[in-house]
């Protein structure tokens, strides 16, 4: 039998690197997933319990972090071109947790229902309905998807996760507004995950103010 | 970074400074005074400020719950809690309470600057992520354990519950062996007040999870209190001395969900790793084990885990713990291993080794003091034991004596040390007065008597002294 080492709490940050998110927005996200490492790594729970996995999508879809303790973890290279090929992070995402995530068994501990922050700031530019479908059908894990900036349409996040949030905007001060929000996020989840029920809604830290929760 | 003045209750002011982003927790935001002595936290819930029952509990706590008021102990209980100094009304409903003491936050390392919550060091992963410095021996584990059940017991001695007892709620300095109890505020006062939260995952006691799916006013649902918070030590007791979760083993509770098999797995279903006949969840090739913390902790644990994780009243009191570990702490040994990770050892007989911890066996017998207290006229029992080393910390009241405990008010001069001189253990004495020798004669302070197996000497001839008979466990 493997030593036992306790639950792992799965987070999928799955980022749009479209050609639109070029310049100011793509650097900020840089600093964000930089502040987001740097503020759970400075929390023990999250440190003993989180591990980060990394999916970005342009014209295509790449895993460029394989799921990671938080220590070992190395900052990705994000660049922004090509168009918007939502549906197909999406069938990356569902591979990803296949393949990475331990299911409970009968004989297995298994690891926390993984969470995904979705974030782009613009239109699927590829078939994602039937992917869209899966994940949610599927409960591949507690999705938070947001629209960044006035160009996205929360209309097939929708479709994927009932918990939408918009961004007002692509600034720099938002951006990271938002990454401290997910970092929040993480540390809230890493700390009461043993109290949620299986199919219970998790609980997010109220967003700050130029984040809105989209009904 | 603005300066700012908030108003107490009885309208005095108190100053601190705005900062954009304060550091907050679940229920307030904190912020620091101008010289950063203390610090002043907001209710996030801005009906705080108009719920009477909060400022209630607050007045209670602040006053007549208040141990670091108390005339003779107050300065001791100040180093042990991180007890609020006063509520301010203005500009909305907060405390004011001392800022931790430097040696709370990592000095050195990757976590620098962090406060030292219990977590970093009772999770095997982050212990591994801190520098040596950090961790501190295992003797100061059994330090930090004293105090954290002297501090619980205070409160429970004043009828108070703590309610989210936890590796958050605690801060501890495994580098020189002390902790403080922070977060006070959210006591509860039983009957008065209801808890505000349920606890912290892994702390929280089964019955409280397995009833959580009932309505808070159904009879059934069961709600932190003193019994809670015993489970609750217990837990952090375990964690501390062993760095691993007593509940948390292989066993499958449930093959449907992470959060099913958690949930029973710490509720309903909980089983002790440890537990003596039912080796279902025990991790392979567990070591060290509860037995090797001795007899006193060993029966505590099997009462606190077996007998009493589903019965909340067979489990062992705060007091019960204290007294435990103060006696265990005469049993540690050091390890003759200088790169022994615990550098101590509970010697807890038939032979004083070989640590648990590296497998090093002591160089020679070790000796140990049986201490016996006199029940009848000429009746001698046994009452605990001393390991003797040359770097124990020697001979005290509460050893000469049988009515002495080394709680908080305890004087703590010593009274005599130990030490090895050509070839003889010595216990020389320093200030008992009335030392005798196995032969019947006074041993005056500046003398000595000689450890011999057998012969038993009188550490004190007051009515409450104790009888010492020198013996030496085989290595």
């Amino acid at each position: 039998m493997p030593e036992f080492t306790g639950r792992r709490l799965p987070i999928y940050l799955v980022l749009d690197c479209s050609g639109s998110m070029s310049g100011e927005p793509i650097e900020a996200v840089r600093q964000g997933v930089k502040a987001l490492l740097a503020d759970l790594r400075g929390d023990p729970q999250a440190l003993e319990t989180a591990f980060l996995s990394v999916i970005t999508f342009d014209s295509g879809a790449r895993q460029v972090s394989p799921l990671t303790e938080l220590m070992a973890f190395q900052e990705p290279n994000l660049e922004a071109s090509g168009s918007t090929a939502l549906g197909e992070a999406l069938k990356l995402l569902e591979l990803a947790v296949d393949k990475e995530v331990k299911k409970s068994t009968a004989t297995q501990k298994g690891d926390w229902k993984p969470l995904v922050f979705l974030m782009t700031d613009g239109q699927p530019t590829d078939n994602w309905q039937a992917p869209a479908d899966a994940v949610k059908a599927r409960k591949l894990g507690n999705v938070i998807a947001c629209a960044a900036g006035p160009g996205a349409d929360a209309g097939p996040l929708k479709k994927i996760t009932e918990v939408v949030v918009k961004l007002d905007d692509l600034q720099p001060d938002t951006l990271k507004q938002f990454f401290r929000w997910v970092s929040d996020s993480i540390k809230t989840t890493s700390a009461s995950v043993a109290q949620v029920a299986a199919d219970g809604p998790i609980d997010l830290p109220p967003p700050p103010a130029k984040i809105t929760i989209v009904p | 970074m603005t300066k700012r003045t908030a108003t107490t209750k009885d309208g005095k002011p108190v100053e601190y400074v705005e900062v954009p982003d304060p550091p907050a927790g679940g229920m307030k935001k904190v912020y620091f005074s101008p010289d950063k002595s203390y610090v002043v936290a907001f209710f996030h819930d801005h009906q705080a400020s108009t719920d009477a029952n909060r400022i209630a509990r607050l007045d209670a706590v602040l006053g007549r719950f208040n141990p670091t008021s108390d005339p003779e102990a107050g300065e001791y209980w100040k180093r042990l809690f991180c007890w609020p100094t006063g509520v301010v009304t203005r500009p909305t409903l907060g405390v004011v309470a001392p800022a931790y003491p430097p040696g709370y936050f990592f000095e050195t390392g990757p976590f620098k600057g962090k406060e030292k919550k219990g977590k970093w060091f009772s999770s095997p992963k982050l212990r591994g992520y801190l520098p040596d410095a950090e961790r501190g021996d295992w003797r100061n584990y059994f330090q930090i354990c004293i105090l954290i059940a002297r501090a619980i017991r205070r409160l429970h001695q004043a009828g108070l519950a703590h309610s989210d007892l936890s590796c958050n709620n605690i801060l501890i300095d495994p580098s020189r062996g002390l902790s403080v109890v922070i977060d006070i505020d959210s006591l509860v006062v039983p009957g008065m007040f209801p808890p505000d939260v349920l606890g912290t995952p892994g702390y929280i006691a089964p019955e409280v999870l397995a009833t959580t799916h009932l309505p808070v006013r159904d009879p059934k649902r069961q709600h932190p209190n003193a019994r809670t918070d015993q489970h609750a030590l217990a837990v952090l007791i375990y964690e501390y001395l062993l760095f691993r979760h007593p509940l948390k083993g292989p066993k499958i509770f449930s093959a449907k969900s992470a959060e099913e098999d958690e949930h029973l797995g710490l509720g309903e279903m909980a089983l002790f790793i440890e537990h003596p006949t039912d080796q279902s969840n025990r991790p392979p090739g567990l070591k060290p084990t509860v037995a090797d913390l001795g007899p006193h902790l060993a029966d505590l644990f099997r009462r606190a885990f077996v007998n009493g994780l589903h019965a909340p009243n067979d489990r062992p009191g705060a007091i019960e713990w204290e007294r435990a570990l103060v006696r265990t702490w005469d049993l540690l040994h050091p390890c003759a291993n200088a790169k022994c990770p615990s550098r101590w050892f509970v010697a807890r007989g038939p032979k004083a080794g070989p640590c648990p911890s590296c497998g090093a066996k002591p160089p020679a017998a070790v000796p140990v003091l049986q201490l016996r207290k006199e029940v009848r006229p000429g009746q001698w029992m046994p009452d605990g034991s001393l390991v003797v080393h040359n770097g124990g910390l020697g001979l005290h009241h509460w050893h000469a004596r049988d009515n002495v405990f080394p709680g908080e008010k305890a004087d703590r001069t010593r009274l005599g040390y130990f030490a090895l001189h050509q070839g003889k253990w010595l216990l020389v004495n320093e200030g008992l007065d009335t030392l005798t020798s196995p032969g019947g004669s006074r041993v005056p302070p500046g003398q000595a008597v000689e450890l011999k197996p057998g012969a038993a000497f009188r550490l004190s001839q007051d009515p409450h002294g104790r009888l010492a008979v020198p013996g030496f466990l085989p290595n």
